[in-house]
C-alpha cells in the first residue's frame, strides 16, 4: 500500500506491544538472568552458571527430567491419536449425531482443575471407578497413591479433559479436505480403510502436526492435576520439572533454582518442538517428491 | 446381501464407538450433578457393592449449593467473572486495534513485529508465570486485581486472529469510507468491526475462557488469597472441606456450567476461531 504512516498506527500498536514486550518477552529475559543469581542469608549473589550446575549433579532434578519426558513420551501420542480418532466419528454422517457431537464437546467447558477434582472423587479407595471394578469383581486400586498408577491416573485425567479440544483442530483440517478426492477415490475401488490410510492421513499431515506440537508445549507445563492430586509424589513419581520448579522457587525460596529449571525447561521445549517441526515437515516432503 | 450385512455393521461399530465415547465424556459430570444434588453421606452409599442408584439423584436435595454461598462462593464466582470480563472487554479493544494497524497501515519493520506477536502465544503461559511473578512485584501488583488482569490483556493470538479477518476487508471499502471524510478510527468502528463480529466473538471467548480457567498464576499472583478466584478458591475448598463432597462436586458443577452455558449459542465462532488459527497459523 502506498498509504504514508499515519500517528493512529503507533497509537493502536503500542497497547498491544507494550504489553507483549512487558508480561510475555521480559518475563523470559528475566528467567534467564535470574537464574544466575542466587540468595544466601538473605543476599543476592551472582553466582553465574553455579544454579545449572547445581542441577547437573543433582539425583531430584534427573528424576524429575525423566518424569517429565516419559510422561510427554506417553500422554502426546495418546492424547493425538485419540482426538484423531474422535474427529473421524464426529464428522460421519449418521442419524442422531448431533446428540454425540454435543456430548464430545462437552470437556471443552469443563475446566483442567474442574476435570481434575471430579476424577478425584471417582478415583478415591472407595469412589465411583473402583465400584465399577467391585461390580466386575476385581480388586480396588490406589490410582493417586500407588507410584506405579499415579502418573497414568493423571495422563487418563488430562486426556480425558484435552482430547475434544484438539479434535477440533482436527475437525477443521478434516473439513479442509475436498470430498471430490475421497470420491475418486471411491471410484478407483478403495475402501474406507484404504482411504482413510492414503488419502485422509496423508492429507491431514500438517494439522496432526500442529496439533501434536500445540499439544507438547501444554503438556510439557502441565502443572495443575500434579498441585492439586499428588504434590509430585507417591515417591517422586509424578515429580514434573514445572512443579519442581514451584517448589524450588515458591515452597523452597530459591528462586535461581526456579529460574534455572524454568530456563531447561524452555531451552528443551524448542528443541522438541523443533524437532517435530523437522522430523514431521521432512518425511511429508519426501513422500511428495 | 453381503455388502447389506457389512454396511449394516458399520453402522453398529460406528454407533458402539460413539455411545462408548460419550459414555466416558459424559459419565464424570454426570456423577458431579448427581453427587452434588445429594445429601452429603448417600455419595458414596451406592457404590459398594454398586447399583445404578449411584447415578440418580436420590434423595434430591439442594443444600450442598445453599452450603457453598454460605461459604462465600459467590464472591468468588463475582471476583471471577469480574476479572474474566474485564480481561475480556479491554483485550477485544486492545488486540483489535493492534490487529487493525497491522492489517491496514504500512510501517517499518511491519513483519518483523507481526512475526514476534504471533511467536509470543507459542510459548505457553505456564512457562512465564513464575518469572512474570518477578515482573510484577516490581510493579507492585502483588494481592492487586490488576496483577490478574493487565498482563492477560494483551494476547498475541488474538491480535493474530483479528489481523487475519480484517486483511480480508476488501481495501476499497477502506478508500471509500476515507474519501466520505471518516477517520480511520471511525472506519475500524463503523466498518470493520460490524463485518467481524464473528472474529470478535471467538477472540472475546478466548479471552474470557482463558482467565475463567487460570489457576497457576492467580495462585502466584494472590498469595494472600484475599481475592480469590474460582479455580484457586476450588482448590484450597478440596483441601480444607475433604469431607464436603456434594459442596465441593457443587463447587465443580458451578465452575463447569458458567462456560459451558456461555459456549453452547456460541460455540461454532470459538470451534472456527481455533480451527482457524491451527489451519493458517
Amino acid at each position: 500500500m502506498k498509504r504514508l504512516t499515519i500517528p493512529l498506527a503507533p497509537i493502536a500498536l503500542l497497547p498491544a506491544l507494550l504489553g507483549l514486550a512487558l508480561f510475555r518477552v521480559y518475563p523470559i529475559v528475566l528467567a534467564v538472568f535470574e537464574s544466575l543469581f542466587s540468595t544466601f542469608r538473605g543476599e543476592r549473589l551472582f553466582v553465574g552458571f553455579e544454579n545449572y550446575i547445581l542441577l547437573l549433579t543433582d539425583n531430584g532434578f534427573w528424576q524429575s527430567l525423566w518424569v517429565t519426558l516419559w510422561f510427554n513420551l506417553i500422554i502426546n501420542p495418546l492424547q493425538v491419536a485419540l482426538a484423531l480418532l474422535l474427529a473421524l466419528m464426529f464428522v460421519q454422517k449418521v442419524p442422531f449425531i448431533g446428540i454425540f457431537r454435543f456430548l464430545f464437546l462437552i470437556p471443552i467447558g469443563v475446566s483442567l482443575p474442574v476435570a481434575v477434582i471430579i476424577w478425584r472423587i471417582m478415583l478415591l479407595p472407595d469412589g465411583l471407578l473402583n465400584g465399577f471394578l467391585g461390580a466386575l469383581g476385581l480388586p480396588p486400586l490406589r490410582f493417586l497413591t500407588s507410584p506405579e498408577l499415579a502418573l497414568y491416573s493423571i495422563i487418563a485425567i488430562a486426556t480425558w479433559k484435552g482430547i475434544s479440544y484438539w479434535m477440533i483442530f482436527i475437525i477443521g483440517g478434516l473439513q479442509n479436505i475436498s470430498p471430490e478426492i475421497h470420491e475418486a477415490a471411491r471410484l478407483e475401488g478403495a475402501s474406507s480403510w484404504q482411504r482413510l490410510w492414503l488419502v485422509t492421513l496423508p492429507l491431514l499431515k500438517p494439522t496432526l502436526l500442529f496439533v501434536l506440537v500445540a499439544d507438547v508445549t501444554i503438556n510439557f507445563l502441565l502443572f495443575a492435576p500434579i498441585f492439586m492430586l499428588t504434590n509430585g509424589g507417591p515417591r517422586n513419581s509424578t515429580n514434573v520439572l514445572m512443579y519442581e520448579a514451584y517448589k524450588s522457587g515458591f515452597v523452597f525460596g530459591d528462586m535461581g533454582r526456579a529460574m534455572a529449571i524454568v530456563v531447561i525447561l524452555v531451552a528443551l521445549l524448542l528443541v522438541i518442538v523443533g524437532l517435530q517441526f523437522w522430523l514431521l515437515s521432512g518425511r511429508r516432503q519426501g513422500a511428495a517428491s | 446381501m453381503n455388502w447389506l450385512r457389512s454396511s449394516q455393521m458399520r453402522k453398529g461399530l460406528i454407533y458402539l464407538a460413539l455411545a462408548v465415547s460419550a459414555v466416558v465424556f459424559i459419565m464424570p459430570l454426570w456423577w458431579a450433578i448427581i453427587s452434588s444434588l445429594r445429601p452429603n453421606d448417600a455419595i458414596f452409599r451406592d457404590l459398594f457393592p454398586f447399583s445404578p442408584r449411584a447415578f440418580l439423584p436420590e434423595p434430591l436435595t439442594v443444600e450442598a449449593y445453599f452450603g457453598i454461598f454460605e461459604r462465600g462462593f459467590g464472591t468468588i464466582i463475582w471476583n471471577t467473572l469480574m476479572v474474566a470480563g474485564l480481561t475480556t472487554a479491554f483485550g477485544l479493544v486492545v488486540n483489535g486495534l493492534a490487529g487493525y494497524a497491522f492489517a491496514v497501515f504500512n510501517f517499518p519493520a511491519k513483519n518483523t513485529i507481526l512475526a514476534i506477536v504471533v511467536v509470543s502465544f507459542m510459548l505457553p503461559f505456564e512457562a512465564i508465570a513464575m518469572p512474570l511473578y518477578g515482573v510484577v512485584q516490581q510493579l507492585g501488583w502483588i494481592d492487586n486485581v490488576a496483577a490478574l488482569i493487565v498482563p492477560s490483556v494483551a494476547n498475541g493470538l488474538a491480535v493474530f486472529l483479528f489481523y487475519q479477518f480484517f486483511r480480508q476487508v476488501p481495501k476499497d471499502y477502506y478508500e471509500a469510507a476515507r474519501l466520505e471524510g471518516a477517520g480511520p478510527l471511525r472506519i475500524l468502528w463503523s466498518v470493520y468491526v460490524p463485518l467481524s463480529m464473528p472474529t470478535c466473538i471467538s477472540a472475546g471467548l478466548m479471552l474470557f475462557i482463558f482467565q475463567w480457567e487460570a489457576f497457576l498464576w492467580p495462585l502466584l499472583a494472590m498469595p494472600a488469597q484475599e481475592f480469590k478466584v474460582i479455580q484457586v478458591g476450588m482448590a484450597s475448598f478440596q483441601e480444607q472441606y475433604t469431607t464436603a463432597w456434594n459442596e465441593l462436586f457443587g463447587v465443580a458443577v458451578i465452575t463447569a456450567l458458567i462456560p459451558i452455558v456461555l459456549l453452547l449459542p456460541l460455540q461454532r465462532y470459538y470451534v472456527q476461531g481455533l480451527a482457524g488459527s491451527g489451519l493458517k497459523g
